[in-house]
């Protein structure tokens, strides 16, 4: 009886571990509604002391299932020139080498200038607050390499073209976050997607970015390509 | 008729034994503290409540981490967890849900308490047997001599009637 039941404990959504065959001969008593109690899993006994035992064919069993944010095709959707998005993320105090397993999130705005988890406010009108489209996060392998697959973000008003990087180690904590610029200039991708339908009037370029403009050199990446075949972005981040 | 919904508030924090419960625990933290870091960048806050009651737009922290545990929440294949009916059998079926973390730190895993807030689809409360509930799933369309399938959930901690329809 003892097995069956440490068995039956495994179950999604069982309830209480501790309830045992001989639960009628057992008082249990119902969790308080205090603060800080954990989940109502023991089952409340009736005014004779009698629970209603957990009775169910065992399984499914719950199996680790990574955050939706774990993507490499972060496109969710959206329309735009394909970007592929290739970082690196180097070891500031490990000679400027890879740095294997960090875990990366990247996030850009779509081709009109709004943003997923944002909106119906001043800053942005589009409400898309419970949405979660070009955001995405994957983890270094042993070249520091992180891959995604986007579109070429568009604009909004203030702010040169961008991408947003949070780069953590394998536990979560943050190493750094900072974000990425685009070259500028004829010829280059920014000038032939040309802002999509918005085009580039009242632009701002990275040298009167609030963000870029004092040290833009270091974090413009390289991005060839065109418009049919689609861009690639390279950059290297050292953290 | 009396048209209801229940609610079922479950708590996961460090204190959870299950496995489901564990990797949920697991999964929100790590998350949270991910997501919270983007928010308390150059202050010194580190817990849930110091960044809600201090950075504008911290209060969006729980729709962030949703993502992060809808995996499991899919696992559940629409089941209320551990609320049992009479006969032993989690019989409540959820059609909505929601994520509130309580309080969290991260720097301090321990202060991880979440709660997921479960909502069942509308149920007529045919009647109260002592402290059991009486329900059975509201069908619009079946008429007044069909023979429902009901089921007896007791009152008990976490579970609420969280709207009332009588019509």
């Amino acid at each position: 009886m003892e097995r069956k039941n440490f068995l039956k404990s495994l179950i999604i959504g069982a309830a209480s571990t501790s309830v045992l065959a001989a639960a009628c001969k057992k008082d249990d008593t119902a969790s308080t509604t205090s603060t800080g109690s954990s989940s109502a899993s023991t089952p409340p006994s009736s005014s004779n002391g009698c629970a209603v035992a957990p009775t169910e064919t065992e399984g499914p069993f719950p199996t680790h299932t990574p955050a939706s944010y774990v993507r490499s095709d972060i496109t969710d959707g959206r329309t735009g020139y394909k970007l592929t998005v290739k970082i690196i993320i180097l070891s500031n105090s490990n000679s400027c080498n890879p740095l294997a397993n960090a875990l990366v999130d990247i996030w850009h705005c779509d081709k009109d200038g709004n943003y997923s988890e944002y909106g119906g406010s001043g800053m942005q009108a589009t409400d898309y607050t419970s949405v979660h489209f070009l955001r995405g996060r994957q983890t270094t392998d042993t070249s520091g390499l992180v891959t995604y697959t986007s579109i070429f973000p568009g604009w909004y008003s203030g702010r040169s073209t961008h991408i947003h990087v949070h780069v953590y180690n394998s536990s979560g904590t943050s190493l750094k976050v900072t974000q990425i610029a685009f070259p500028e200039g004829s010829g280059t991708a920014l000038a032939q997607v040309n802002g999509y339908s918005k085009g580039l009037t009242g632009y701002t370029y990275n040298a009167s970015d609030n963000v870029f403009s004092d040290s833009y050199a270091t974090e413009i990446a390289a991005v060839t390509g065109n418009t049919t075949d689609g861009f690639v972005l390279t950059m290297s981040i050292s953290v | 008729m009396r048209i209801i919904t229940l609610c079922y508030r479950k708590v996961i924090d460090v204190n959870s034994t299950k496995p489901w419960d564990k990797l949920v625990f697991e999964s929100s933290y790590l998350e949270f503290k991910m997501q919270a870091q983007n928010f308390s960048q150059h202050t010194r806050l580190t817990s849930y409540a110091q960044l809600v009651n201090n950075i504008p737009g911290a209060h969006q922290l729980s729709a962030r981490v949703l993502p992060a545990i809808n995996g499991y929440i899919h696992q559940l294949n629409n089941v209320v967890p551990d609320i049992l009916n009479n006969v032993g059998i989690r019989s409540l079926r959820f059609d909505n849900y929601q994520l509130e973390i309580i309080n969290s730190d991260i720097n301090d895993k321990i202060r991880h308490q979440i709660a997921i807030n479960f909502y069942t689809p509308p149920l007529v409360w045919h009647d109260s047997v002592g402290e059991y509930l009486l329900l059975s799933p509201y069908q619009p369309d079946a008429t007044a001599d069909n023979e429902a399938i009901t089921n007896l959930i007791q009152v008990q901690p976490y579970l609420n009637i969280c709207s009332l329809k009588t019509i």
